[in-house]
């Protein structure tokens, strides 16, 4: 049996055009139901509620032919690659029925949680098509539980991987795999529970994509899928033709690499816009690093980044890329050697994907937003309940704020870029199930980038434990706050403290800790990040700066210190005189104390260069 | 367009359904059995006169109405359009940023623009109050009534007209919140006042909060218009019983919409999903799919046992863009394809249908009212399965040639095909579309669509139903008598139904103290809301559910409590619906009114046994070896109603019935001759065989050339749907 890798859209003018709209309709359909399958059997509550999974259908050669539109856009296209490693060492020798499982650090690039499930789909003993689940394990060994230590030094600390093993065969499950993982994960219910939902939602893509072939021929919904891809390359095409020509650079850091405090890891984008094509080039970037933000991403860090300028509303398919080509020596933060540790790679991807969108602003001022918070997870809390004498481990995701955009202030209180509909779960849900009490759950005053269209605001949090337990904290870009655009000023950076009962002062804690005691009645005061502003900060409407200083987004002081607004304390009348002579005197010299753009920021810079 | 049918005196029942743009009218006489219908224009500035349009249209005295059963868009109406009261929200301090906040996700993965809706009560009007009770109900710091005070001078001096109270944690101890409503009550006693614990009483505070503030923004303003409908109702001499439509499938009594009117946010599109169950529950099909097409959009939901499945949670606009409402919903799914929706071609070149709509105005091409969009009823008209004389009963005349022009021009020219291969293909993308929603409610739920039916109604569903129907498996189609008004015969069947909550998290272990408890006090609650609705004694029943999941997911199902599981999980609706099956089963299914469900009667075993049944029925694996939580107890307070027995179609006798001849371009095979028949001149037990059309006068039956339906004595039509052929690859 051999692939069939020569699924190529020539030909594409023939198709009917309705039956191209049902096998695409169908093909929606088969994705989003494989989604639901996974979201209602998976077990850990990691992949049903937070949805940290991404599933697709792909070609024999490994090509994406959909993947359904709810996957984080942390996994967007991003199967590929790993299905391409197995039928490189099976050589395309796969039987019906045969389910593989990888989480190999050199195919896959990523944390060693993300495994990927996927079973070949075979028709008349010929190779046609893969269907692909990937979700991330809430345990997979190495030294701290859950898998995801802030120091490690290698991936052998950060668990066991499954290089493209064969975990069933022709419908038949090895028994030695299984065990291994029972025997080794922390968690093995529930890796084997998400396991199994991975395998089903496989199983039903495979009935659902041969039921089709049934349906129409292969050849025709084969053609169907290659025109699929043209258009979305049209798409793509005409996205990018509308960047102006030329290069485009930024960069940034990453406070530290988790084991050398105070050495700043750089990030750096080169773009090249060229007619319809874009190559984006990381050979800026950081060398890899000794701790755990390396990654084999840098791929797939292009493709999030591309996919949000130019096919945002579609599912995305390998036809979405063809016009971006990806740049990056080895050795680099996101092409690491696959020894080297991986657990917290979506940092550097995160603030990576934020930095195109920075290049881009000269570019297409209007089709990028200021910088974001960047930051994906709150600490965690981890211990056992006095109540119920059973172990517990929060999970809750980092609502931080996005940067402002040419036309609107930027999204308070909301997740990352590589995030989608990830939810917060509800306060009271929190405090039934773990010993907690949170006491505090309101947007951060002034911690918004101010300009003329301002960032979002963070969201300042107090969470006290009610008994003992261990915190595990990952906060990140502390040094080099989420940038302004046009003149807007940087949004405030992730601050935290510790308050305990009897002390006055407020203790300090570590933006990066395995596990930090804390004592009951010790609570965490988390203020998230805000996002940039975008154009001058005295240039927004007077009357939009004491809108937000009525509504206690901003202070009376912020308004007067940064946009030049100068209000009556108790009635919020805005003295017109006094406002106008200070924002004349702000757009003359704009170096306030919180308006640092891009231009005066330190460890920042952007350079449009003309060809 | 009113059916001036004038109706002989007696004791009726109206339903009245105001929509966008009509208000329909359906009436019935229990006595004689006869069904009458009036359709008038809304008249969107005093929605209430459209009504009494309406009923003096059909001619009858509101004297002699004995029931007035109401669906409105008032409610979607002010939330959509953002007119209510000036609202303000009262919260637990540190807390009032949870309406904005929301739970922070990004529905629209790589949206760059994407923005949260802005919250209906701006930050400075949200305002905080020292208090704090515990999850599990104890209270950690005392109510500070001085806070009280201190906004009302603010509630004052903005001008407010309404408040929302929601404290966290609520559902476990109300107090704080019962307190702060008094003392705002008392200081301000022409404000419209809720609590969160009054509201929805479950757990998860954005989601309750956002209930509790949209409650209290309609909440003015819903007062009036049903105090002022009831008002113009008794001038005319109205003397019996005003119900509104819920959410839920169910009626409640004016009084009580005026404090809870977000429970009526979806009180016109379920309707018809209510009719759907009451017809699959007369026929002993054990689950449907109700499936509506109108103008702009189709509707699908499930039916089970005669229920339509519901949602715990509703998202007024969406879930992207949209305002939870925890308020139990008919589960619906909807696209947006209907007969008016507009084919075109994308940038791409790839051929599109929907979800642009030609609305009424200016309408298909082919209704000639300045349309030049080819749309799906444009389509039809092409392919000759609508009856160009006879459109709307005849009151257009369909204008075939400007539908075709349209086609051409904007579809098939661009595309290189024929006219005829252009409208095929609009009808055919159409109903792909259409599947989809059929797909969503069925076969992503897990529902093997070969176990199924699909009731089809609205204007368009008997012309498509039999083609979406053979798309996703679906082996027959019924199609009830008058599918273009069946919604708003509909209402006329609904059940007084009030669906009560309370978060209740602990783990399932055996014991019940605190759940039976609540379950006595739910259904308490329960029968004297029904009983104030004037329900009929003899007919209260309260059915327990607890909402159970495995520890550490966060899936509920409803597990029926009491000793007859099955039974308790079936509608008792059934048994009203089918006199002759009644008697057997409501023994086992109603509970006495004086009964009220309690565990006692089962231990935790068996309620496991249910979960982990239930469980694997719905997502094809159970975890039996896991403990379980419970989180809600719900109660489902029942004031059945009896149910309009619809007219018997007399059997035939003699020839079959008459047909016309018309080519019809009726699916694969093409255009061919077709018999076309007039439904009213069917009689039970007429199987007519496929390719065929059954024209009435606001809706049409396609039959593909190997479709069979058969004429049922209750006037609703089956058909066979003959499977999908299949190309071999």
């Amino acid at each position: 049996m051999t692939a069939k890798t020569d699924m190529t859209a020539k030909g594409a003018m023939t198709i009917d055009p309705i039956t191209l709209e049902v096998v695409r309709n169908s093909l929606l359909a088969t994705v989003r139901e494989m989604t639901d399958n996974m979201v209602r059997t998976a077990y850990s509550p990691i992949a049903a509620e937070i949805k940290d999974f991404s599933v697709g259908l792909h070609d024999a050669s490994g090509a994406s032919i959909m993947q359904a539109p709810y996957a984080a856009p942390a996994f967007v296209a991003d199967l590929d690659g790993t299905i391409r490693a197995g039928l490189a060492l099976y050589r395309g020798d796969f039987a019906s029925g045969d389910i593989v499982l990888s989480n190999d650090s050199a195919t896959n690039g990523q944390h060693l949680n993300n495994m990927a499930a996927y079973a070949p789909i075979v028709l008349d003993g010929e190779l046609i098509a893969f269907a692909a689940v990937r979700s991330h394990w809430i345990d997979v060994g190495g030294k701290v539980s859950g898998s995801m230590s802030v120091d490690a030094r290698d991936i052998q600390a950060e668990g066991w991987q499954l290089p493209s093993l064969r975990v069933y065969r022709a419908g038949v499950p090895d028994p030695g795999i299984i065990r291994f993982i029972e025997r080794n994960s922390r968690f093995p219910d529930l890796v084997l529970g998400d396991m199994r939902a991975q395998i089903s939602a496989c199983r039903l893509g495979e009935r659902r994509l041969l039921e089709l072939v049934a349906r129409y021929g292969r050849t025709v919904v084969f053609d169907c899928i290659g025109r699929i891809w043209d258009e979305r390359e049209a798409i793509a095409r005409s996205a990018v033709a509308a960047i102006p020509d030329g290069i485009y650079e930024a960069h940034c850091a990453l406070d530290n690499d988790g084991v050398h405090a105070g050495v700043p890891v750089p990030l750096a984008v080169r773009i090249e816009v060229c007619g319809s094509d874009m190559t984006m080039d990381f050979g800026g970037t950081s060398p890899q690093v000794a701790g755990p933000y390396n990654s084999r991403s840098a791929e797939v860090v292009a493709r999030i980044a591309f996919k949000y300028l130019t096919t945002p509303a579609l599912a995305a398919s390998a036809g979405d890329f063809r016009n971006l080509q990806v740049r990056c020596p080895e050795g680099t933060v996101l092409s690491a050697d696959s020894r080297a540790p991986m657990a917290w790679y979506n940092m550097p991807i995160i603030s990576t994907i934020d930095l195109v969108l920075r290049a881009l602003h000269p570019a297409i001022p209007d089709g990028v937003t200021a910088g974001h918070s960047d930051n994906i997870g709150s600490a965690t809390f981890a211990g056992v309940h006095p109540a119920s004498g059973q172990r517990f481990q929060t999970f809750i995701p980092y609502a931080g704020a996005w940067g402002a955009t040419a036309a609107a202030d930027g999204q308070s209180a909301i997740v990352s870029v590589v995030q989608g509909d990830v939810r917060l779960m509800p306060v009271e849900m929190r405090e039934t199930l773990f010993p907690l009490r949170v006491e505090r759950f309101e947007l951060r005053a002034d911690s918004a980038g101010a300009g003329r269209q301002r960032g979002g605001l963070g969201v300042y949090t107090v969470q006290r434990a009610l008994s003992e337990c261990s915190y595990q904290a990952q906060y990140e870009r502390t040094g080099d706050a989420p940038w302004g655009l046009a003149g807007g000023a940087c949004g405030a950076i992730t601050e935290t403290w510790r308050e305990r009962p009897g002390e006055f002062e407020h203790g300090s804690l570590p933006l990066k800790c395995n596990d930090l005691t804390f004592r009951a009645g010790d609570a965490e005061h988390l203020l998230t990040a805000g996002g940039g502003g975008f154009g001058p900060p005295w240039e927004r409407p007077a009357a939009r700066v004491r809108e937000d200083v009525l509504n206690g987004y901003v202070s009376v002081q912020a308004a007067e210190r940064d946009y030049g607004v100068v209000l009556d304390e108790r009635t919020l009348v805005i003295d017109e005189a006094a406002s106008a002579a200070l924002r004349a005197q702000l757009a003359c010299n704009p170096s306030g104390e919180r308006n640092r753009s891009e231009d005066s920021n330190r460890s920042v810079g952007n350079s449009p260069v003309s060809k | 367009m009113a059916d001036q049918q004038a109706l002989a005196t007696g004791r009726h029942l109206i339903g009245v359904d105001i929509g966008g743009t009509f208000t329909d009218l359906v009436t019935f006489e229990p006595a004689s059995g006869r069904i009458a219908y009036a359709k008038a224009r809304s008249t969107p500035r005093e929605l209430s006169a459209g009504i009494a349009d309406c009923v003096a249209k059909s001619g009858l005295a509101l004297t002699d109405v004995d029931t007035l059963f109401h669906g409105s868009t008032v409610v979607i109406n002010a939330l959509i359009e953002r007119s209510g009261a000036k609202t303000a929200l009262v919260t637990t301090r540190g807390f009032r940023d949870v309406l904005e906040i929301g739970r922070s996700n990004r529905p629209e993965n790589y949206n760059l623009f994407y923005r949260s809706p802005p919250p209906f009560v701006p930050r400075h009007l949200r305002f905080e109050v020292t208090e704090r009770v515990a999850a599990d109900g104890s209270v950690v710091t005392p109510l500070d009534a001085a806070d009280i005070a201190s906004l009302v001078e603010a509630v004052r001096r903005e001008g407010i007209e309404a408040i929302a109270i929601c404290f966290l944690h609520a559902y476990a101890n109300a107090e704080h919140e019962q307190a702060a409503a008094r003392l705002l009550a008392t200081a301000l006693p022409d404000l419209y006042i809720c609590t969160s614990n009054e509201t929805a009483c479950e757990w998860r505070e954005f989601e309750r909060t956002s209930t509790t503030t949209l409650n209290a923004f309609v909440g003015p303003r819903v007062s009036r218009y049903v105090e002022r409908l009831e008002q113009s109702m008794g001038a005319a001499g109205f003397t019996g019983r005003l119900y509104l439509m819920r959410s839920n499938g169910g009626v409640m009594a004016a009084q009580h919409g005026k404090r809870l009117p977000v429970a009526m946010v979806e009180s016109g599109p379920v309707a018809g999903m209510i009719g759907a169950g009451q017809l699959a529950a007369a026929m002993g099909e054990h689950r449907v799919v109700g499936f509506d097409m109108g103008g702009t959009t189709a509707k699908a939901a499930l039916i089970e046992q005669g229920e339509p499945r519901l949602v715990d949670v509703y998202y007024v606009n969406g879930y992207a863009n949209g305002y939870p409402l925890q308020v139990p919903t008919i589960e619906v799914i909807e696209v947006g394809t209907g007969g008016g929706s507009m084919a075109w071609l994308d940038a791409t070149g790839a051929l599109k249908v929907g979800p642009r709509s030609a609305g009424s105005e200016p309408g298909p091409a082919c209704v000639g009212a300045g349309g030049t969009e080819p749309t799906v009823t444009d389509a039809n008209a092409v392919l000759g399965r609508l009856n160009a004389a006879h459109y709307l009963g005849g009151e257009i005349r369909l204008d075939i040639e400007a539908a075709a022009r349209a086609i051409d021009s904007r579809i098939a020219q661009p595309l290189g095909l024929s006219i005829e291969q252009a409208a095929a293909g609009i009808v055919t993308i159409a109903n792909s579309n259409m599947a989809l929603a059929v797909r969503g409610i069925t076969i992503e739920k897990g529902i093997d669509p070969r176990d199924t039916a699909l009731v089809a109604f609205g204007g368009g569903g008997p012309l498509h139903a039999a083609a979406i129907a053979r798309d996703i498996g679906i082996p027959r189609v019924i199609v009830p008598p008058m599918p273009a008004c069946f919604s708003a015969l509909g209402m006329l069947l609904a059940d007084l139904r009030h669906d009560l909550v309370r978060t209740c998290a602990q783990p399932l272990n055996g014991r019940f103290e605190r759940i039976d408890a609540l379950l006595a006090q739910l259904s308490a609650e329960g029968a004297a809301l029904l009983t104030e609705a004037g329900a009929n004694p003899d007919a209260l029943s309260c059915s327990g559910f607890l909402d159970l999941c495995y520890a550490g997911q966060h899936w509920t199902l409803p597990v029926p409590v009491g000793t007859h599981a099955e039974g308790v999980a079936e509608s008792t609706k059934i048994e009203a619906a089918t006199a002759t099956t009644s008697s057997v089963r409501a023994t086992s299914a109603v509970s006495a009114p004086a009964t009220t469900p309690a565990i006692r009667d089962c231990n935790a075993l068996q309620l496991r046994e249910r979960f982990d049944r239930l469980y694997e029925e719905r997502f094809g694996h159970a975890f039996p070896g896991l403990p379980l939580r419970i989180i809600n107890v719900r109660v489902r307070a029942l004031g059945r109603r009896p149910k309009p027995h619809l007219p018997q179609l007399a059997a035939r006798v003699g020839a079959p019935p008459a047909y016309a001849w018309r080519d019809v371009h009726v699916g694969a095979a093409g255009r061919v001759p077709c018999r076309i028949y007039r439904r009213e001149a069917l009689a039970a037990g007429d199987h007519i065989a496929g390719p065929a059309l059954i024209e009435e006068d606001v809706a049409t039956l396609l039959l593909d050339a190997d479709d069979t339906a058969l004429v049922r004595s209750d006037g609703s039509i089956v058909v066979q749907v003959a499977p999908l052929a299949v190309v071999s690859p």
